[in-house]
């Protein structure tokens, strides 16, 4: 990515971040809202994330509405219909309903929000009653998605969570007694002194519950994270998490739930609108310290420290950080890659494409994976296997087209 | 120009010893630095000579030096390396002085090539001025390299100069002893052209740049000159001198060093050792020429991508228009398609090449593990020559096979001796004497070259503390119990992964190649099967694993850029693997073999 440095968007600079942010997208985007604060940083977490303090949430809010101020400011605003909004964290229910609901009406003053459109806030288990989870309804949230992760207290005090699995009980009757007709769990496998039978047993339970969506992540070491720093002695082996996998695969298909992604599952009908977008390679907008934007044809990001998208957003300009451009080959590449990762796969004719100089080594390639029983070229698509879903990055790899 | 106001000289030493920054303080004082621009030993130009601080190639300069004795001598000055891979440098450098100063660091003392180019020196006639250099250094032990002047090479010790290159200590004393011991050139400037070939270069703009030093006659441009080997003749273009950047003047004569352009395309055609005389009226007697550097260790390199062949052709013929000690002719490999087989002095040369066909070309290569050549005497009796190992006929059909010994020499001090004795024998080596020489003693070996090529000296220095040093010359072939060991991916044998062993090393040469495989070979969506073969028999076999899970949990919050990114450079990674059938090696793979 290139530095935007001194070539403000919007103070007239001529360029392609410019182009993107003054053009706006070309079709109807989501709208992702980074919340910034967590009550304290997971061992495992690298996401960008503030400590919560109450001096630092009214600062916050009126940067965030400021930033969509100097959006709404752009002709394409108005006439740019928006179908997906997502409170994202950070944990945005450490956010009062109110202001939830102040950001909502002012992402609906600034944009024309579809009507019936997919409005989610992630929330944890801590401090969420009924009474909150009503307030978070009646400001016009539809969707919850609740961080579950695991339902075993030495589990989740191995990876440092604030909450226990009573907590995590509570908090799905009390969505529902609110009256959340959507609500997603997020769960974790692949986690220290978790084994096959205990991953079982929660994911069990949590079936038991009957949310509409679940979201199921291996544990990760990514870099610079307390859990990438001090090896882990009690990580469930290769082939145990191969067999939480299956075990997950299997159990959700069986209750029901269809694997849209390869980390998602969902009843018919409530597939998350929102973040189909990013592996559909569909446009939007992120505000927020850190928030990520596709508009146009061009990807770019905001500061990720919170002090200087503040200072950013005093001088009147958008906090944005980088930017990039996609060729088309990039983009394409995107498509590929994302879109395998979906149960739907790709049409064949994007590969031919993107392998246009050499449809041998396609050719080759797919062989290769048919063979082996990890792809599928059926008609007009090409779709992962079981087996194939699990290598995805390695076939991804293969498949992303020169640049 | 008289010729009594011409010395012509090279610095020798063993590696490190101090040659180029003692070079730079004679330029230092002749003037011929500008102080501004100084940096560290300025004759070695090369990126990487001054990546890796030593000398690759010989340098020249002329400098222009007023005496105490009133009057104004110009020194032809020539920095050799001190790698032992490069003495053909030094031999040739020799062949156009008549002095050498011999330069030895007072905390090291003599060392392995000091012996060597101290040999060179004599055998070629010249005046030599032994120089104590880095006497500033606290270990400096200045008595004692006095003493191994005198014992081990026996020169005078009151001759002896002490200085500090670095710090300039004594280095005046250097120049007034170039003028004083060192003879003026020999040579009369009124006979018929006679000049010696001792270097060149290729410029892409002006075709080879000629090193002469001039015996008889003068040469300049628009002269018709004829290169006696060759009996080619060619219309000098441009003659100059070294400052040390190339000055044309216009005329060289008797005496003088410096450099001639004649449209000359190729390094190949103006040899070293290259007599270059007056076409009209020839010199009768040419110089008798020397023996060429003669490629000893050779290596199959391959373009990871097939595209790449002619890229990789084009920059080889390129190199060698500047190295006419490197080789390289076709072959083909069933497992890494099309490449060359390439011919080097030793393994730094064959280094230094590899690394400038990358940087300077941008290749991606492949390198196969470094062979000699072997001499097999078929059952018919008919010899053939292989550098290849997979080129071996079946144990059948050989009769004897032969392989090139050296005569190696190692200085080290007494308290080594029972691990070098244990090193060389682990090497094939057999004893043939050794020297008690003060605390040290001077062993010399045959070894088989193969054992030394790879990783003798490092394990030479370390078990010495880096005392030890260490210097070869070339025997001739002789026959060994040697058997072929070949590498089966999948039940393919693998061509490129072969190599030649003694019959009683093979087991544990297999087993380890295949457990290193193993490591290296990156898990795949197959299960590959590794083996280590003697003709038929299988030694050792390992397997890696399939590959069962490669992929990213979770696409966070829109940050597609950084996982494409990810998906990319896994892709890059990719694409410095091989494709043999359906495995996809490593090129960290060719060079395990390397490793014994
Ligand atoms: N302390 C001290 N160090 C020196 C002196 N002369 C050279 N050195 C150091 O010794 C190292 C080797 O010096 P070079 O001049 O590159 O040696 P060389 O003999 O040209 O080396 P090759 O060309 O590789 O054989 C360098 O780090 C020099 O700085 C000296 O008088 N005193
Ligand atoms: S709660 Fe979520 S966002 Fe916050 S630190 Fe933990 S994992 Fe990261
Ligand atoms: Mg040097």
């Amino acid at each position: 990515m290139v530095a935007a440095g001194a070539a403000d968007p919007l103070s007239g600079a001529a360029g392609p971040l410019a182009a993107a942010t003054r053009e706006g997208p070309a079709g109807t985007p989501g709208i992702y809202l980074h919340c910034l604060f967590c009550l304290r940083r997971c061992p495992y977490c690298d996401f960008n994330v503030a400590l919560y303090r109450e001096d630092r949430i009214a600062p916050f809010l009126d940067a965030l509405h400021r930033e969509l101020a100097l959006y709404g400011r752009e002709a394409w605003a108005s006439r740019t219909a928006v179908e997906s909004l997502f409170f994202g964290g950070g944990t945005p229910s450490l956010l009062e309903p109110a202001a939830i609901g102040g950001l909502i009406e002012a992402v609906a003053r600034t944009f024309p929000v579809q009507p019936g459109a997919e409005i989610t806030l992630e929330a944890n288990p801590e401090r969420l009653t009924r009474e909150r989870l009503l307030g978070y309804r009646a400001a016009g949230v539809t969707r919850l998605s609740l961080g579950v992760q695991a339902l075993d207290d030495r589990v989740l005090a191995r990876l440092g969570r604030g909450h226990t699995a009573e907590e995590a009980r509570r908090a799905f009757g009390a969505a529902r007694a609110a009256g959340f007709a959507a609500v997603s769990v997020d769960l974790l496998y692949a986690c220290p002194g978790q084994d096959l039978a205990g991953w079982g047993r929660g994911l069990a339970e949590v079936v038991g519950w009957g949310p509409e969506h679940l979201s199921c992540y291996a544990l990760t070491l990514e870099p610079g994270t307390a859990f990438a720093r001090r090896p882990l002695q009690d990580l469930p082996d290769e082939e145990t998490q191969l067999a939480q996998y299956r075990a997950m695969v299997e159990g959700l298909g069986a209750a029901g739930y269809e694997q849209y992604e390869i980390s998602n599952f969902a009843r018919p009908g409530h597939r998350s609108v929102h973040n189909q977008r990013y592996w559909r390679g569909e446009e939007y907008l992120g505000l927020g310290p850190g928030a990520h934007s596709f508009l146009g044809a061009v990807r770019f990001a905001n500061l990720r420290s919170q002090l200087r998208y503040r200072a950013r957003l005093d001088a009147g300009l958008l906090p944005i950080e980088s930017w990039e451009r996609l060729s088309p080959a990039q983009r394409l590449g995107e498509r590929i890659v994302f879109g395998l990762r979906l149960a739907e796969g790709i049409p064949r004719t994007w590969l031919a494409e993107g392998f246009a100089a050499a449809p041998a080594t396609l050719e080759r390639l797919l062989a290769r994976y048919g063979e082996a029983g990890l792809l599928l070229a059926e008609g007009e698509r090409v779709r992962l296997t079981e087996a194939g879903r699990l290598l995805a990055d390695a076939i991804g790899a293969d498949l992303l087209p020169a640049a | 120009m008289s010729l009594e106001l011409i010395r012509t000289f090279s610095i020798i030493a063993h590696i490190d010893h101090g040659k180029s920054t003692l070079a730079d303080r004679l330029l230092g004082l002749c003037g011929a630095l500008d102080p501004r621009k100084a940096v560290d030993q300025v004759l070695d130009s090369m990126d990487l000579e001054r990546e890796r601080g030593i000398t690759i190639k010989a340098h020249t300069v002329r400098l222009l030096y007023r005496a105490r004795d009133g009057r104004e001598y110009t020194l032809n000055l020539i920095d050799t390396p001190g790698h032992v891979d490069f003495s053909y440098e030094v031999s040739r450098s020799l062949a156009a002085c008549e002095g050498a100063i011999l330069v030895v660091d007072a905390a090291q003392g003599v060392e392995a090539q000091t012996l060597a180019n101290y040999h060179l020196a004599l055998e070629a006639g010249l005046a030599i001025i032994p120089v104590i250099n880095k006497i500033d250094l606290p270990q400096a032990d200045v008595e004692g390299t006095r003493e191994q002047l005198a014992d081990i090479l026996g020169l005078d010790p009151e001759e002896a100069l002490l200085i500090s290159a670095k710090e300039g200590t004594g280095v005046p004393e250097v120049l007034e002893a170039i003028v004083r011991r060192i003879p003026p050139p020999p040579g009369a400037p009124r006979g018929p052209l006679k000049a010696l070939v001792f270097d060149s270069f290729y410029d892409p703009y002006q075709g080879v740049v000629v090193y002469v030093r001039l015996l008889n006659g003068r040469v300049h441009p628009g002269m018709k000159v004829l290169l006696m080997s060759t009996a080619k003749v060619y219309e000098v273009q441009q003659v100059g001198v070294f400052t040390p950047a190339l000055r044309p003047v216009e005329e060289l004569a008797a005496g003088q060093v410096g450099y001639l352009t004649a449209g000359i395309k190729r390094v190949a055609d103006s040899k070293v050792g290259e007599t270059i005389t007056d076409a009209l009226v020839p010199t009768a007697e040419p110089f008798p020429g020397y023996r060429e550097a003669k490629p000893m260790v050779f290596s199959g390199l391959y373009p990871v991508e097939d595209t790449a062949y002619g890229a990789l052709r084009d920059a080889l013929e390129k190199l060698r228009l500047n190295d006419s000690a490197f080789t390289f002719e076709p072959e083909s490999s069933n497992a890494l398609g099309f490449g060359f087989r390439c011919g080097f002095l030793g393994m730094l040369h064959m280094e230094i090449i590899q690394e400038r066909l990358e940087r300077e070309f941008g290749l991606t290569l492949i390198a196969t593990a470094p062979s000699v050549r072997y001499r097999v005497v078929g059952a018919g009796g008919e010899t053939v020559e292989i550098d290849n190992p997979s080129k071996l006929p079946p144990p059948d059909k050989v009769e004897v096979i032969e392989e090139p010994y050296v005569r190696g020499v190692v200085f080290v001090p007494v308290e080594f001796m029972g691990a070098v004795y244990r090193l060389a024998q682990e090497k094939r080596g057999e004893h043939r004497s050794a020297d008690h020489l003060g605390k040290r003693v001077h062993l010399t070996f045959d070894f088989p070259l193969a054992e030394i090529l790879v990783d003798f000296y490092d394990r030479l220095k370390s078990l010495s503390r880096g005392y030890a040093s260490f210097d070869y010359d070339l025997l001739e072939f002789r026959p060994s119990q040697l058997v072929r060991l070949d590498i089966l991916l999948n039940g393919e044998p693998v061509d490129a992964l072969s190599l030649i062993v003694h019959r009683d090393k093979a087991y544990e040469r297999g087993k380890t190649l295949a457990e290193r495989l193993k490591g290296v070979i990156p898990r795949q969506l197959f299960e590959v099967v590794i083996q280590a073969a003697i003709g038929s028999r299988v030694i050792a076999r390992e397997t890696v694993r399939p590959l069962r899970k490669n992929v990213t949990a979770k696409c966070y919050g829109g940050d597609i850029t950084r996982k494409r990114k990810l998906l990319e450079k896994q892709r890059e990674g990719k694409k410095r693997l091989k494709q043999l059938g359906r495995v996809e090696i490593p090129q960290e793979a060719f060079l395990s073999v390397l490793k014994p």
